[in-house]
Parts: C-alpha cells; structure tokens; sequence
C-alpha cells in the first residue's frame, strides 16, 4: 500500500545504547506492526500499536528496555486548523501501564517536516548524549556540558551550539534536572514551552541519558487536495468564530478561567481575574502552535510584587487548580512563577503539587515526622516553602525530596499503614482537579477509567457542572444569555446524531436540573467523550478545537472528517472516524489488562473517602454509585462485568489479533 | 505559512512559504527575564514599484500582473540563477531547491490566502492608495477618546470648585 498524502514518509528509530538511527519508510513500518493507517491514524493510535507489539509483558519503567514514542498524525504540520500537536508515549514511570501525553508548539510540526511521522528512542546511552535531527542526518552529540542546566538554559544551549539561523529554526524537546534525577512524573518539555504533561517522559528519557533532542526540517508534506484544505479550513475556523459560545470568555482568560467561568467549581474564579487585573500584560497577547485560531498561551510578565519582572509564556489551567486547591496559595505572581519554576525544574505541576499536599495531610496526621522531612513543617499556603520543597523534590535531595519524587503510589507504601487508604490516588497516579461535590459525575468517572491513570484528561466532559441552582450564573456578563439557554444551545450545537443525543439528553434533548442530578445517559455520553478524545489524539490536533470550554461543540467528527479527507484523500466517515477513537480506547484499556492485569478492581479511587457516603454535594450522606456505574459503562463498551475487553468486541473493532490473545490472558 | 505552502506549492512546508514570520519567541531562561517582548513579524514582497528584482533578471521573467500590481515569476523564462535573490533588499524572494526555480508573494491572484485564513486580523490586504487611512483614522479616534475622557473627568471637578466657591 502507498503510504497516503499527509504523511511525512519514514519513521526514524535512534538506538541511544549503539548511538545509531535507522531510518525507514513509513509504509515499511507499518507493515511490521500490523498497522493500517485508515483504523489508527498516528498520535496515540499508533503509540498503543507499538506499545501493545513491543511490550507483551510488563517492564521496569526506568529501564533500559522502555522507549520513547513521539508520534505525530495525518493532522500535523498541514495547513489543517491546529495542526501543531503530536503525542509522546511510554511505559508510565508512575503506573507501570500505558502512558501518552499531547504537546504541541513546534518540535511536533518541525519533526513532520524533518520527514517523520514517528520516532523511537530506545536504549541507553552510555553518557549524557543529545540528538541532533537534521533533515536525513541524525547526530548524536556529548551533554555532559549541559547536564545539570535546567530547561531554559538547555534550550538556548542546544540552539547556539547547533547554530540556528534564525531564532525557532531549531525545535529542542528537552529534559531539565528532575528528568536527570529520575522524578517520576518529570516532564520532556518542547521549546521550554509545550510540554506533554503527566506522561512521565522527562524521567524516561532521564534514564536513557537523554539531554535534549533537537530537530530541524525543511522539507515538505503532499496533500491531496492543498486547495480544498484551504478552503475547508477557512470554513472550519470562521464557523468557529462564529459559533463556538464561549469565545468571548476563551480570549479574555483563557483556558485557566476555563473552569472557573463554566461553573462554580472551587477555584475562587473571580478572585483569579480581580488578580489579573492588577497584573501587568505588556500585549495580553494569546499565542499559539502552528496554525492555532484559538490559542491558550497568555504572554504574561509580572510588574509588581516579588517576582516583578518573571515572564512566562503560559497562564494554563493545571497550574491555576492545583496551586489553588493542592497548594492553597492565591496570590497571581506565585501563580505565574509557579508555572515557571516547574517547567525550569521539569517537574508536572498536577503530580508534584498533588505529592506535596498528599505529605501535608501524612505530616498532620503524624505519619511523616520531620525526621522524615528533613526538619521541615509542612503546611499549604505558603510559597517559600512549597517552592524550597520543588527544588528538593526535582533533584531528590535528602529524604523528603527524594520521597516526593516517587510515584504516588508508591510514596503511600514506602509510608505505609494508613497512608495507602489516603492517597487520592487512581492506579498509583494521583487524581487532579476532582470534584469533591460529584456536581460532574462523568467528569468523576474520567478518572477510573482513563488508561494512564487518575486524570481526567480522556474525559474532559464537564456537561453537568453548570446547571445545579447555586451555581454562579457566570455567562450573562459575557455573552448575554443564562447558562441554561446556553446550555441548551450546546446541546443542539453538539456533532453528535440524533439519535444519541435523544438516547443521553431525552426526547426531545435538553438540558436541565433532573438531567444533571441523575444517572440517566450519563455513561453513554462519557463513552462517547472518551472515543473522541482517542480521535484527535490520533490525528493529532488539540484539545481545545473540540472543547474549548470543555463543551465539546466546535470542531467534532464531522469537521474531523471533512479536513482529513482533504489531506490524504480518503473518503472516511463521521462513524469511521468515532470508530478509531473506540479502536484506541479498547487497545490501550487491553493492553494495561495484558501488561497490569488491571479490571474493575483498579478502576476505583485509591483512597478510602472516596468509597464512604459523601460529606458534602449531590451524593451527600449517601456512598457515589461508582460501581453500578461502572457496570453501566462496561456494559455499554462491550466488556466484561470484571471491566475486561471482550473478544467479540475486538473483532469489531477489526483487531482480530487481540481477539485472539485477550482468551488466553484470563 | 502552511496555507500559503500548500495553496502555491500543493504541499505544505514553512521553509518554502511566500510569507515568513521572524519570530522572537523569548523563552523563559532561568534567571533571566529579558526586557524584550514576545514579537511576529510577517514579512513578504512588498511589491515594490520599483523593483530590483525585475531590473536585474536577465531574462525579464519577473513581471508585473497588471490586474493585481504583484510583481510575479513566469517560471518559464527563470533559469534558476538567483540573482533576484541578491537584489531583493528584504530577503522576500527565495529559492525552493527541489522544485529548481525561485518563489515570491505573487498575491494570489489577487485573493491573499495567508489574510483570508488569519483568524486574529493581523493580516490585512488594502490598496495601497488608501492603506494608510484606517489607521490614521483609528489614532485620531483614539485622540478623541482620550479628550472626551479628560473632559468628563474634569467637569465634576470643576463643579465641585464651583460649589466650593459660590
């Protein structure tokens, strides 16, 4: 078969422990590891097929036998609306299962354009080394001057010593010093910039000896029809512009209000932007990755306070919830410095933050004593400390840093006792940006299921949060309409048939404060939200082309299929394209039962207030019904009750392969 | 630059887009906060009225399109010698190696793809008569703005005084 228009052509495989990269065509690869580029796309579709093929059983994450995947999709680098991203994958540091990350900014891009859709890192090198990705040429050079350096200096380092021309013709993707130190959750950052968070590739890469790898691309990528993808993305983003409802809020605060603005989640919202107010934006200007119409990058530079001065790119919504919530600190300069301070240290803000909040509650309850924490009081609230433990966690020093850098999880049993039934925790990754009033029940069920463990990110479904009476009323103020009209307008702005839609939202569909207490359709809905997320994960565009305000009415399959079929002339469908993100999901969920054995039994909160009736919100006095959710979910994805894949659903899905094998697992 | 590669070239890449943006993307550097601030600038042909690259072309293929004033490439009569390239004073004419022949901003036609998909409106395309007057025309609103506010700030002022006085 022809490798299709869209594609760069070759997979580039770098063996650090030879300090050889072999190049090869991208049909060729495909073939090796059963791959038809209509059922997986690229992205994450690809990164679980060459999971699945080359770990049939479970590894030590930090050894040398795992690799580093960075895949890009049909999507990437065209002229295709955010066309930026690409998705990093490995065996998780933190989980020992599945791990994949988005990131975008320009290494993804410049890697296609270099002639990649996919690269490999495997092995070990036997010093720190970075990889120069010239065009054809592939490098691999001494790091031993820029160990240590931390992700900024490393940036700027590589690029001077390699010489760009102009300033972004070379793309690092690079480590700081808590990837050197082998922290669990370190983050590979792009361009200091971009990085893919929570998939723990900074620590895998760490292990490898692997610095940085740089790239640099000046070739081009065949479409299959250049004008009508103009024309079609034109069409894309002015419908956007349009109509996406929220836009108003987007520009004006980003993704970080987000949340804040949808409901009245616990972010104190309002004080965020009376906060932004007295900040200085020398241009509140937004920018974004390749061909971004929607971008969620605030330039941002600090005029007053003690960190006058600090400018960052950024202004993102982790960083906004896990320093209110985790760290308990409200101030809007410790805000942009934190951002800061944890892509210079490598570190992933949900999982550190989370870590260290864990700890105070283990230091209040008294079973971590300050000798365990080297003679420090823990408490939330107060930067100093909270930024000193940062340091000490990226580069493990002493015991308190070194037990931060290790796996939530993980952390829980090395304290052992009581402390495992406290870590809120899913399959060993700690659980972000939970709602402790269960407001968003599919939002909640994200976590158990998604296939990297506790985050929500292959479910961000916020549907439910705005309705219940109580909440802040927040859109009038924006676009002069109540959140239940808009909702409502959601509702049929929604790329979804019919048919489903009467299925979830009744018959006809709408919206309201029944639909948001109750159970009804919820699980499909989620199901439906998770295989799209496994959708333009593949491609791979962004998360905010389908759900800016996580509402999921801009760019959806229809949009999805229309632009692709422009790039590499196919002729796929709406349901082809849902197919592939199911196809996704079912892999990934059959290759952690094949790697961890995990079912139903991990798809629970580690912590034991999760599964006791509620304090406070909907299920107050009463226990969440997780598991008879959970059967409902299974049931609808075709599983076992113990929550495993089934064959018949595997040969569905044309993976007649896994069919076959998932038997003989049990 | 993507959709100007892939409307002129029929593929996609930055290193043969017509339109380039230099970028000073000010990455964050422990330590080190630059006064400098984040900065795009696009730059193309100007389309100049006098243009070197059409005086020194030895073979006359750089002409203008008398319908949309773009100084354009007939690709037939270019023999790849490069010498536009070293006249053009800003860099706007380049060479794109694999197709052997040099490509600059011929405007589309006269429908610029690259201001037809910003979604910002950084780009615009007017003619160059009156290109100048939207702007003038906003800076002297901005200047009545400012005046009107300095008067409405005022006059509670001045009343107060004249309270204070009678």
């Amino acid at each position: 078969m022809p490798i299709p228009k869209g594609y760069a052509g070759n997979v580039v495989i770098i063996d650090l422990s030879k300090s050889e990269a072999q190049i090869l065509p991208t049909d060729k690869f495909w073939r090796e590891y059963d791959v038809d580029p209509r059922l997986w796309l690229g992205g994450d579709g690809l990164i679980t097929k060459i999971l699945w093929k080359d770990f049939p059983e479970g590894i030590d994450p930090m050894s040398t036998e795992n690799e580093i995947i960075v895949a890009t999709g049909p999507w990437t680098a065209t002229a295709a609306p955010q066309a930026g991203r690409a998705m990093l994958g490995c065996i998780s540091p933190e989980t020992g299962g599945f791990s994949s990350g988005s990131f975008g900014w320009y290494f993804p891009a410049t890697l296609k354009y270099a002639g990649y859709d996919i690269m490999i890192i495997r092995g070990k090198a036997a010093k720190p080394t970075y990889v120069f990705i010239d065009d054809r040429e592939v490098s691999f050079r001494d790091a031993s001057h820029i160990w240590g350096k931390e992700t900024g200096e490393t940036v700027r380092a590589v690029r001077d010593e390699l010489g760009e021309r102009y300033e972004g013709e070379i793309r690092v993707l690079s480590i700081s010093v808590a990837g050197e130190h082998l922290v669990k959750y370190a983050v590979a950052c792009g361009d200091a910039t971009s990085c893919p968070g929570r998939s723990g590739g900074g620590a895998i890469m760490g292990s490898k000896n692997l610095k940085a790898v740089a790239v640099r691309g000046t070739g081009e990528i065949q479409i299959h029809s250049p004008k009508g993808l103009v024309d079609s993305s034109y069409e894309a983003i002015n419908r956007f512009l349009k109509e996406e409802p929220t836009l108003k809020i987007w520009q004006k605060h980003g993704c970080t209000t987000g949340l804040a603005t949808v409901a009245r989640w616990p972010l104190r919202g309002t004080l965020l932007a009376s906060n932004r107010a007295a900040a200085d934006f020398p241009h509140l200007k937004n920018v974004g990755c390749l061909n971004c119409f929607n971008p969620c990058y605030h330039w941002l530079q600090l005029k007053e306070g003690r960190h006058a001065g600090t400018r960052q790119i950024g202004g993102h919504m982790t960083f906004l919830t896990t320093m209110l919530r985790n760290l308990n600190i409200e101030d809007f300069g410790e805000w942009v410095y934190y951002e800061r301070l944890m892509q210079e240290l490598g570190l992933d803000p949900a999982s550190f933050s989370m870590n260290f909040t864990f700890a105070v509650d283990l230091f209040e309850r008294g079973l971590l004593t300050l000798d365990d924490t080297d003679g420090l009081v823990l408490k939330r609230g107060d930067p100093d400390l909270i930024w000193d433990v940062a340091g000490r966690a990226a580069r493990r020093q002493g015991k308190l840093g070194d037990l931060l850098a290790e796996a939530q999880g993980d952390l829980a049993r090395t304290v052992g006792g009581e402390a495992v039934e406290l870590a809120p925790a899913v399959k060993g990754k700690p659980s972000i940006q939970r709602d402790p009033r269960i407001q968003a029940l599919i939002w909640s069920m994200g976590y158990l299921t998604s296939p990297r463990g506790g985050d929500w990110l292959r479910t961000h479904n916020t549907w439910e949060l705005a309705f219940l009476p109580g909440n802040r009323d927040t859109y009038p103020e924006y676009i002069g309409k109540s959140n239940l009209e808009l909702y409502q307008e959601c509702v049929e702005l929604l790329d979804m048939p019919r048919n489903l839609k009467k299925q979830i939202f009744g018959d006809p569909p709408r919206v309201d404060v029944e639909w948001i207490k109750g159970t009804k359709g919820k699980m499909l809905f989620m199901v439906w939200t998770e295989n799209l997320v496994g959708l333009f994960n593949s491609l791979v565009t962004c998360m905010f082309g389908a759900a800016t305000q996580f509402m999921m009415v801009a760019f959806g399959p229809s949009t999805y299929a229309e632009i692709l079929n422009k790039i590499t002339g196919w002729d796929v469908t709406y349901d082809e394209l849902m197919l592939v993100g199911e196809r996704v999901f079912n892999l990934q969920r059959a290759f952690n039962y094949r790697l961890k054995g995990w079912d139903y039994r991990n798809d629970r909160f580690d912590d034991k207030r999760s599964r006791e009736p509620a304090v406070m919100g909907i299920y107050k006095g009463r226990t969440v019904p997780w598991d008879e959710m959970l059967q409902e979910y299974y049931a609808i994805r075709g599983w076992t009750k113990e929550g495993i894949p089934t064959a018949a659903k595997m040969n569905q899905l044309k993976m007649h392969d896994v069919a076959s094998i998932l038997p003989k697992l049990t | 630059m993507t959709t100007c590669s892939t409307y002129n070239e029929g593929a996609t890449s930055l290193s043969k887009s017509r339109i380039r943006i230099a970028r000073h993307e000010g990455y964050a550097v422990t330590g080190i906060d630059e006064e400098s601030e984040l900065i795009f600038v696009a730059l193309m042909s100007r389309q100049c009225d006098d243009a070197f690259c059409m005086r020194i072309c030895p073979t006359g293929a750089i002409v203008r399109n008398k319908d949309t004033g773009a100084v354009i490439v007939n690709h037939d009569r270019c023999i790849g010698c490069r010498m536009c390239i070293v006249a053009c004073p800003f860099g706007a004419i380049m060479y794109d190696a694999d197709r052997k022949r040099v490509i600059k901003c011929e405007l589309c036609e006269g429908d610029p793809q690259c201001v037809r998909l910003c979604p910002t409106g950084a780009l615009a395309f007017l003619p160059k008569k009156s290109a100048h007057l939207p702007k003038g025309d906003r800076l002297a609103r901005r200047i009545v703005d400012l005046e009107t506010r300095a008067v409405a700030d005022d006059i509670p002022a001045a009343r107060k005084e004249k309270d204070a006085n009678s």
